[in-house]
């Protein structure tokens, strides 16, 4: 019989024999290599090209399931609903490829973190289970109609969300537009560190959120992840004004151009940071979930060649956001490179073009320069104030599926549905 | 009285730590175990984490009930983000590998075809990840002693951990400076005969690893743990030996406290014990079971080239041991002073190109010089450079300068001073001669340390005073 991975097998090579259990490797990886797991528990490549033989020794045994305790229905705590739809916080590692894959389910999370259970009462379902950059519009559908189910249920105090971090401000910014009269809190986290780690951010993030959702007297689609490198505290941002700002901290979620709404802490203790935002309240929420699926980002750089527009016109986009240098430029007196011509062209053809800052911090301006002022008043060019790109570019998505009128495009992006436009431009939140 | 440790079945092998230099094993930050004030610093807690199989093991969940916070602290100049936990690893240090796979062919072992770097799961907090990075490099090696062969099952290459600076109740502060340097595991099997012998191990153990380039030296670099067992007894690991010599009677003595306990009937547990300075052991914690490895998938496994491995076998470094005698002999070196200059490496080349110099010169000017120009004269001797040392040589060699001159001229290197060899020009013997005959006609009827003291006045570092000397005495009779 054939030995199949998870046997321990003997395998007698010129050079000695090594015995141990069979174990996959990944795919990608150069072949020629089989590795066994040792007594010792260390790994071993062994070149094929020296293998003589691999005998059975004995055939894996499958290990017994883990038996879960059942949680007992406290009546003197809130209940909390955790959707889980994939990413790291919810990932193990996949032999095949080497790399995490999106496996456990919100059942996991309670018996990985008791703490939860003095917490709330909660409800777990797992939605899907992907790495969030393979999150597409039509998955944020399917989010908000799961999301606004658990809210308009008496019963639940609040919504966790968990999901990838990579895309987390973009769903964040997707439910804070798609779901109409908010009545309480949801609050998406994820973790940078995979769970199969003692040291990772998932199980604070986790506890803090569910705590939030628990807790939290603001009806709003909130970040809820790490503060700071310790695990002291987490911060709530607002789900349009946050953005992924690192690619590996547990602190990479920033809030940008305004202060976190709160703090709060593993044992729920909450810190009001920024109160403007809308209170909990017996709305029930509708879902508005439309989505223009021919919405583009396109990030400007000196040397852009205008014909990529071409494509986007080509293939009858309906909207652009464009992320423009400093207070929203694009290159436009240099002939060569110039894409006033083409922007033109996109607005003969009915295509609303947005301007947001890819300086990310701070606000575009239509007028403070000649340039400016070609874009914004003979080209109508929508300068987003100070909306992140990706912001803009979710907002367009959504009102492109609501609106077709440029006129009425243009009035949905300046109107502040969601807090993504703040007023006042905090002086403190620069960089926070 | 000798133990009998046949007959009380002693079992006993050891395990040697030893760092590297360079750059740590899975980041770019030097290895430099900064003591400069930490400007860093980061507050985690680790949960217990299950196993692929729901398991969660003991000794993990024992340091897990104590519900520990840890505090690390470090400074920049060494720590990055990986430290931190921040980030995840770079690939595999190659020149790291390359010393234990040099390391490795030292002690007769089998290098693994396709390294696997693995997690180790420790929850003690010395590992910010939760984690140790450990491959296994190398297997089945071996070395020949006095005593008999001993067996070295596994050589592997993994992550220092960081430095306990405070254990208390409720947290723990760690270093992370130290974290991340690479270092080489290498465990012996359980042929050690008694304690004499498990020193002779270690110490012959140390000596292949200093034969090798890029092995850190100096206090703390190298660390020696001792398993021990006796039949009833339990394996007790000992670690935190000052020096080798504690060696046998730290065994001795924890062979007596497990013989003992065993005769009063008391029942042994298998733990993790400190050794002393009085020789005897400590509690530290009990053994941690077996620990849980899976494979650490951000660092992609490392194909052993088998071309670059024979390479390798080639030109192997010599072993201190046999270096020791062969150049004591063949270069007529007293034995501290052949210790000392087999580190370095272009010591044989030297000799060679200059021809007309003794090797104890050169040995000595290599070795002796730097050391007085740090000590003496208070300055950094380290900034002296091969070229330096040669350039020396060969005005020596070449007769352009009298070996007291050396030290002057070294200094003046150190100084970043211009060197004008003119004010070092050796005299001839003639000359030298002439002068003498001069100095004394001139101001007769002094004693002959007035003399001396007249005619190197004017020779200094051109003339060895033994030459000197000798003409005085020539003319005074």
């Amino acid at each position: 019989m054939m030995p199949e991975l998870g046997d321990t097998v003997k395998v007698i090579a010129k050079d000695g024999v090594y015995e141990g259990i069979l174990m996959p490797r990944p795919e990608i990886l150069e072949k020629g290599y089989t590795v066994i797991k040792l007594d010792n528990g260390y790994n071993v490549g062994i070149e094929d090209s020296k293998i003589e033989k691999i005998e059975l020794i004995g055939k894996h045994k499958k290990p017994e399931a883990v038996k879960y305790k059942k949680v007992e229905i406290k009546k003197n705590l809130p209940t909390v609903s955790i959707l889980s739809f994939g990413g790291t916080i919810s990932s193990k590692i996949d032999y095949k490829t080497g790399g995490v894959y999106a496996d456990y389910t919100a059942e996991d999370f309670i018996q990985m973190l008791p703490e939860l259970e003095n917490v709330a009462n909660l409800r777990a379902e797992k939605v899907m289970g992907i790495m969030s950059e393979d999150l597409a519009p039509e998955d944020w559908q399917l989010m908000a109609k799961r999301i606004a189910k658990e809210l308009n249920d008496d019963e639940v105090s609040g919504v966790v969300v968990t999901q990838g971090t990579d895309t987390l401000h973009f769903s964040t910014a997707a439910m804070s537009f798609f779901l109409k009269n908010l009545n309480k809190p949801v609050v998406f986290t994820a973790a940078q560190r995979s769970i199969d780690r003692g040291s990772s951010d998932a199980f604070f993030n986790l506890l803090c959120a569910v705590n939030a959702a628990a807790k939290f007297d603001g009806a709003a689609v909130v970040t809820c992840m790490h503060g700071t490198s310790d695990d002291h505290y987490c911060i709530l941002n607002r789900g349009t004004k946050v953005r992924k700002m690192h690619t590996s901290r547990r602190d990479a979620f920033r809030p940008i151009n305004e202060l976190p709404l709160a703090k709060i802490d593993e044992s729920g203790k909450i810190e009001i940071l920024n109160n403007n935002y809308a209170k909990r309240n017996e709305c029930k929420v509708a879902v508005n979930d439309k989505f223009e699926s021919k919405t583009a980002l396109v990030y400007v750089y000196p040397g852009i060649d205008a014909d990529i527009f071409d494509i986007y016109i080509k293939k009858k986009y309906k909207g652009i956001v464009i992320a423009g240098t400093g207070l929203g430029h694009i290159p436009t007196f240099n002939p060569k490179h110039s894409l006033i011509k083409k922007i033109k062209e996109l607005a003969e053809n009915g295509i609303p073009v947005v301007i947001s800052p890819q300086a990310i911090y701070g606000r575009v301006h239509p007028y403070v320069y000649t340039n400016l002022r070609k874009l914004s008043m003979e080209l109508s060019c929508i300068f987003a104030e100070d909306m992140l790109p990706e912001v803009a570019y979710i907002k367009l998505g959504w009102a492109l599926g609501h609106a077709s009128k440029p006129e009425e495009i243009k009035k949905m992006m300046l109107t502040n549905y969601a807090g993504e436009i703040t007023e006042r431009s905090d002086e403190k939140s620069f960089l926070y | 009285m000798e133990l009998n440790y046949p007959g009380l079945g002693l079992k006993c092998g050891l395990e040697i730590h030893q760092q590297l230099e360079g750059k740590k094993l899975f980041c770019n930050c030097p290895t430099l175990n900064s003591d400069k004030e930490a400007d860093i610093k980061v507050e985690r807690k680790l949960k217990a984490v299950a196993g692929e199989r729901g398991e969660i093991d003991i000794a993990a969940q024992h340091e897990v009930l104590k519900n520990k916070k840890f505090i690390y602290e470090g400074n920049s100049e060494d720590v990055c983000l990986i430290e931190t936990d921040e980030e995840p690893p770079h690939e595999l240090n190659k020149n790291s590998l390359e010393t234990v796979l040099k390391v490795a062919l030292l002690l007769n072992a089998k290098i693994i075809d396709e390294i696997q770097v693995m997690r180790k799961t420790v929850i003690d907090g010395s590992n910010v990840s939760g984690f140790q990075r450990t491959a296994l490099i190398a297997m089945d090696g071996f070395i020949d002693t006095p005593q008999g062969k001993v067996s070295i099952p596994t050589i592997c290459l993994e992550e220092e951990a960081a430095q306990k600076l405070e254990n208390r109740k409720d947290f723990v502060r760690y270093r992370l400076d130290r974290l991340g340097i690479p270092l080489i595991e290498i465990a012996t099997g359980t042929e050690i005969k008694n304690p004499e012998h498990a020193k002779e191990v270690a110490a012959h153990i140390g000596m292949v690893l200093r034969s090798v380039e890029g092995i850190k030296r100096g206090l703390g670099t190298i660390r020696q743990d001792v398993n021990i067992s006796i039949t009833d007894g339990a394996r007790t690991e000992i670690k935190g030996f000052q020096d080798l010599r504690s060696i046998p009677k730290v065994i001795e003595y924890e062979v007596k406290r497990q013989s003992d306990s065993i005769e009063k009937g008391k029942k042994l547990s298998k733990e993790v014990r400190k050794a002393e300075q009085d020789f005897t052991t400590s509690f530290l914690r009990p053994m941690p079971g077996a620990h849980r490895l899976y494979p650490e998938t951000d660092v992609l496994p490392v194909n052993i080239n088998k071309k670059h491995l024979e390479e390798l076998k080639k030109k192997l470094p010599k072993l201190l041991s046999h270096k020791t005698e062969e150049f004591e002999k063949k270069y007529n070196l007293p034995n501290h002073l052949a210790k000392e200059i087999m580190a370095n490496e272009n010591f044989e080349t030297l000799v060679k190109k200059f021809s007309k110099l003794e090797p104890l010169t050169i040995a000595s000017i290599l070795v002796n010089l730097p050391k007085e120009i740090k000590t003496r004269f208070n300055l950094d001797s380290s900034k002296l450079t091969e070229n330096d040392f040669e350039e020396v040589l060969s005005y020596l060699n070449e007769g352009k300068l009298a070996k007291e001159a050396v030290l002057e001229l070294l200094i003046k290197k150190v100084k970043n001073e211009k060197i004008d060899l003119t004010h070092f020009e050796s005299v001839s013997d003639e000359d030298l001669e002439n002068d003498i005959r001069k100095i004394i006609s001139e101001k007769p009827n002094l004693n002959i340390g007035a003399y001396m003291g007249l005619v190197m006045a004017k020779h200094r570092g051109k003339v060895e005073g033994k030459k000197i000397m000798d003409i005085l005495k020539k003319y005074m009779g």
